[in-house]
């Protein structure tokens, strides 16, 4: 806590990171600051440095590689709405990204890496990348490392925002026959989701070969649910085989969320409808060139 | 005759875009927090953790010790240098109960987020740092946050020596509404629940106090609705003299009766400049802004019907949970909600029970419509469902329970005399507008597809430009007009603006009076310095107070000029013309003057041309509108309001039955405001309030935990609409003028909180009477509404 805090903006990754290294907990890495500028506007956090990783090229960029799309962690939302090799490539992503709220300020300065270091149980990133099951890389004193999104999400010891920095977001292609669909329940225009579903499904034909469901803004963190949903498969998709959805999804949630938006009776009902409706969208032939940019 | 303008040039009636609005468009406007002073030091409040607590020490000495700190002082201290703050409405006066109401905690903290010790310092930061450094000794008691335990036989008293929690009881009955229930075919209850939502403005309160050396007096630049008022309670809060204050309010950016005074920081902040001789300003954070409550009550309304559908009766026990004292004038909402029954319909037998309940919430500030939209919603939820019970469509009970069109005046069972109206005439006008008949069968038709829609219609009755004897709440106004020897003019007026370009309205005014180029007006208010004494803007009065005194001291000016003209033309006044800023004259066909000509000859031929006239051109006048009457009649009871606005709001809807969300279709207002003098300001007022009323039935929920902690502490929380949520809004006028007052004008700025709000709740029951859903507890988040959904169907859903 400090009242005099000092600012520094490292040239590049290794600069940062031992920046980082050298300093106590009192440091905190501030991209896009949509999300760490009102607490400290408010005074809820007096960090003793800012890190300002806001000119490191490393950190910028989408590129392809083989069939894995590498996000940079500065990514801002709008680029992710927008960005060609996502829009064709990762349309769930970009779809996500815009039922982001906030309006442009948050859409134009946030970025991608910030949304996911937040962890904030009703952001609409997290469910997305999950559905696409994406890794996340990182880097610490003890060097680059890579994980899975979900890993990341498990383990809170990941020192994300004060010692290890978020460098990259990687996901493989979707592939051309996989149906997708994101959902986001939210009260009023302004309101943040109180229930939010991404679903993935692989069709053969007119039947379902695989379906991964992630549900967010219903508990403290994303529920990912796909083997539960293996009875289901080999069909054809029902307004039966929607309601067992549903149903599934609910019983996924354990200790549901209860706060302004909503309490958690309801919140654990909505988890089975958004799923539904994602589901829905995903099979009323939304692809990937539907999306509007 | 004097022959001015042609009509096509007169500038009241017409859609004047409001000067005012372009700086805060821009983001140019001057706010209060936008003055900044050579020495300026800024102030952070330290406020109370717990609803209700012991305070056993402060020690501000951590705080001392941060280096930028100028002053860091607790409660006691305070107390020590102040007098209570003086009421804006004391409840004594009206029989209940009052307190010494301090800036700052003492020995107890009686809500959270009372104001506990103060930290004075170079910035911000700083203050805020070194506030967090003070420790304060708390012993916690058990607080009391539920109106019914308030009431509870032996519950603590909130405010300690208090017998109970009452604040006060007020009763308003008429007739026989006993022998009215007894002999009734049918009675229906309504038990309704209105939640706490306050106004949110944009720009939250500041306070920026200048000790100013050489007069050793205090200039204070507040975000504050009536200045004169104010600078009497600093005067007597910190014991000076009244004319030693000066209070300034700059632009306005939204008030809603939020930044009406009795607030501890008014005082507060003087005091600390006055303590340090230095300027000191405080702003308000959204989450203090939050603090402020409103409108929660909670009514049990029942009504008695005759085998017609014609209602003989009105009963409501209501319980307003108002909080902790203050000497805002919040708790005066509960009385007006009583006043203000039985609203539009014509009952004459009325049992009434109003109970302001103090609580260890934080206090309540008036909030647009004060207490009126609480009539509203309890009135038009309660007929809803009566028409539901009766099996009578909701819009036939009410054209039958109308009070007549050529019944006014009219003296209502509560003693209150309004001016005119055609209530029916505004109802048709509102189904006309949304096109009621197309909607119902757009409903009947998406029912068969399994889609719910609802179409749901309420009255508001708005009593705007009140005035209670004995209080700085008065009925009258004034204004200065001032003709400059160039011909250009000054409108000085006691009324402010709280956004609403109200100086807009008074200067079309004063150019139709004066008969000049609305270019050339300009309108200063919010000095106390500057400005004739006034009371500001409250109650939907600026432009019926504002307008008729500005109308008033305008005819008084222009009378001066008229004789100056006639004199230089060597003319009678009777003769001249005034067109295009040129008098002529009927009487001699080839000469004539311009209008600044004429102004200049009034400041500078004083004795010989301008002998006819008192120099220079100016004049104050007051408005005092005669509709008012003070004088109790038999049954002691008073008429405070000079002007009964009223409108009827239509609301469509859709619920999504699987998520309990509402999605709003078609939005549609009838507004009888008499004489509208700019639609625009008008229709503005009009879209405002539908966007706060919905707002208030669907999300804004300011809540507590058990403890009485507040848990709604930002925008993230407190959700009001956005335009995505709001289709366009059709808004007629349906005007009768009110008789008695300068052009026929009735308020236009307080109605529609109500009655947008209860609309809505109606027209979520009418979706969902097929599902035997009724709800009267709001808001109607997604979340309730699905629970009703639920449990009307045993758990089943809807399918
Ligand atoms: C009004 C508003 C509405 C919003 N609505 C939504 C919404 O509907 N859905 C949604 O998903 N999101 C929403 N957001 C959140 C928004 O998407 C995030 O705030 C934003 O993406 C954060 O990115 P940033 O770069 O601004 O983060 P910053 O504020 O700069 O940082 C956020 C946190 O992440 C850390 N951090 C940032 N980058 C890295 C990195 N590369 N490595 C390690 N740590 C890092 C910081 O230390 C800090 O703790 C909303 C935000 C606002 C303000």
């Amino acid at each position: 806590m400090s009242l005099h805090p000092m600012y520094a903006r490292p040239r590049d990754l290794e600069q940062a990171s031992q920046l980082l290294a050298s300093l106590s907990s009192g440091a905190v890495i501030i991209a896009g600051g949509q999300e760490i500028m009102p607490f400290i506007n408010y005074g809820v956090m007096m960090p003793d440095v800012y890190v300002d990783i806001g000119g490191i090229k490393a950190l910028k960029g989408v590129n392809v590689n083989d069939d894995e799309v590498s996000i940079g962690a500065l990514t801002v939302h709008r680029d992710i709405q927008s960005t060609e090799d996502i829009v064709e490539r990762l349309p769930l992503l970009a779809y996500a990204a815009q039922q982001i709220g906030g309006g442009w300020q948050v859409h134009n300065r946030g970025t991608i890496g910030g949304n996911i270091v937040s962890m904030h149980p009703l952001y609409d990133i997290a469910p997305a990348l999950l559905a696409l099951d994406a890794d996340v890389e990182l880097l610490s004193d003890k060097g680059l490392q890579r994980m899975s999104l979900l890993q990341l999400q498990n383990d809170s010891s990941h020192g994300l925002g004060s010692s290890s920095i978020l460098t990259k977001i990687l996901v493989k292609t979707m592939l051309p026959n996989v149906l997708w669909g994101y959902y986001k329940l939210k009260n009023s225009a302004g309101a943040y989701g109180s229930a939010n579903a991404a679903a993935v499904i692989q069709m053969d034909g007119e039947k379902i070969k695989s379906i991964r469901i992630v549900i967010g803004a219903v508990s403290e963190t994303s529920v990912v649910i796909s083997k539960a949903l293996d009875g289901y498969l080999g069909g054809a998709y029902t307004l039966e085989i929607g309601r067992a959805i549903e149903k599934v999804c609910i019983d996924a949630i354990d200790e549901p969320l209860s706060d302004q938006q909503g309490d958690g009776v309801w919140r654990k009902a909505m988890a089975g409808i958004a799923a539904r409706r994602a589901t829905e969208m995903a099979l009323s032939n939304l692809t990937t060139s539907s999306i509007k940019r | 005759m004097i022959e001015d303008k042609k009509e096509s040039e007169s500038y009241v009636g017409k859609s004047i875009r409001a000067k005012e609005a372009r700086a805060p468009l821009i983001g140019k406007a001057k706010y209060t927090n936008d003055y900044t002073f050579s020495g300026q030091l800024y102030a952070h409040i330290l406020r109370s953790p717990h609803a209700a607590a012991k305070i056993n020490s402060v020690d501000v000495s951590g705080a001392k010790k941060v280096s930028g700190v100028h002053l860091a002082i607790c409660g006691q201290d305070v107390f020590n240098h102040t007098n209570g703050i003086t009421d804006h409405l004391n409840p004594a006066i009206f029989g209940g109960k009052s307190t010494r109401l301090p800036c700052m905690a003492v020995d107890e903290a009686w809500c959270y987020g009372q104001p506990v010790a103060i930290v004075v310092a170079e910035d911000e930061r700083t203050a805020r740092y070194a506030a967090s450094r003070i420790q304060v000794d708390y012993t916690p008691l058990e607080p009391i946050i539920d109106v019914e335990k308030a009431v509870a036989k032996g519950a603590r008293s909130v405010v300690p020596g208090w017998e109970d929690n009452t604040l006060i009881y007020v009763p308003f009955m008429n007739g026989d509404t006993q022998a009215a229930f007894d002999a009734a075919s049918h009675v229906i209850t309504t038990d309704v629940k209105i939640h706490r939502f306050s106004s949110q403005p944009m720009e939250t309160r500041c306070y920026n106090a200048i000790w100013e050396h050489d007069t050793e007096s205090i200039t204070l630049y507040g975000t504050c609705q009536n200045p004169h008022p104010l600078r009497l309670v600093i005067a007597e809060t910190l014991r000076m003299n009244e004319n030693k204050i000066r209070i300034i309010a700059s632009t306005i950016g939204g008030a809603f009766g939020l930044k009406m005074h009795g607030h501890p920081e008014e005082p507060l902040i003087c005091l600390m400049a006055k303590l340090l001789g230095r300027p000191v300003k405080w702003v308000e954070s959204r989450e203090e802004c939050l603090l402020i409550g409103a409108r929660e009550q909670q009514h049990k309304v029942e009504m008695a019907f005759d085998s017609d559908g014609v209602m003989v009766g009105l009963r409501d026990n209501v319980l307003a949970n108002i909080g902790a004292p203050s000497a805002c004038p919040g708790w005066g909402m509960v009385f007006l909600t009583g006043l203000t029954m039985p609203g539009p319909y014509k009952v004459e037998n009325i049992d009434v029970h109003m109970n302001a309940v103090t609580t260890n919430k934080p206090s309540w500030n008036a909030a647009r419509g004060y207490g009126k939209e609480s009539t509203a919603i309890a009135l038009e939820l309660a007929m809803d469902n009566a028409a539901r019970q009766l099996g009578i469509s909701p819009i036939d009970l009410r054209l039958k329970n109308f009070i007549a069109k050529d019944s006014f005046p009219y003296n209502s069972p509560t003693g209150l005399v309004y001016d005119s109206g055609d209530y029916s005439g505004v109802l048709l006008k509102a189904l006309e507008t949304i096109d009621y008949q197309g909607w119902k069968d757009k409903q009947a038709a998406a029912l068969i597809e399994g889609r719910y829609l609802g179409i749901g219609v309420a009255f508001e009755l708005t009593p705007e430009g009140g005035t209670i004897p004995g209080t700085m709440v008065a009925g009258y106004d004034s204004s200065t007009v001032r003709v400059g020897p160039d011909g250009t003019v000054r409108v000085l007026t006691g009324i402010t603006s709280p956004g609403t370009h109200n100086a807009t309205a008074m200067a079309q005014i004063a150019a139709d009076e004066l008969g000049v180029d609305i270019a050339k007006i300009e309108v200063l208010q919010g000095d106390t310095n500057a400005s004739p004494y006034g009371f500001g803007n409250y109650s939907g009065r600026s432009t019926i107070v504002g307008g008729g005194s500005v109308a008033l001291a305008a005819q008084d000016v222009r009378a001066k000029i008229n004789a100056v003209a006639a004199a230089l033309l060597e003319v009678e006044p009777d003769t001249l013309n005034l067109v295009s800023g040129v008098f002529s004259s009927s009487a001699k066909s080839d000469a004539t003057l311009t209008f600044a000509e004429v102004c200049y000859a009034s400041y500078t031929r004083a004795y010989d041309v301008a002998m006819c006239i008192d120099p220079p051109l100016e004049a104050t006048r007051t408005f005092k509108p005669p509709g008012i009457r003070h004088t109790p009649d038999e049954n002691g009871r008073i008429n405070p309001y000079p002007s009964y606005s009223n409108a009827v709001y239509v609301v469509v809807c859709e619920v999504d039955t699987d998520t309990g969300k509402i999605d709003l279709l078609s939005l549609a207002a009838a507004h009888d405001c008499g004489k509208v003098i700019n639609p625009i300001l008008v229709e503005g007022q009009v879209c405002g309030a539908f966007a706060m009323g919905l707002g208030g039935a669907l999300s804004e929920d300011i809540q507590y935990d058990a403890n009485g902690v507040q848990l709604t502490k930002s925008f993230k929380d407190y959700v009001m609409l956005r335009m995505a949520d709001i289709p366009p809004i059709g808004v007629a006028h349906h005007d009768c003028p009110n008789p008695d007052n300068y052009l026929g004008l009735k308020g236009a700025g307080e109605a529609g909180v109500g009655g947008s709000a209860a609309a809505l709740v109606n027209a979520v029951n009418d979706a969902l009477e097929p599902l035997g859903v009724l709800m009267h507890e709001m808001p109607l988040t997604p979340s309730r509404v699905w629970s009703a959904i639920q449990n009307a169907n045993n758990g089943e859903g809807v399918n």
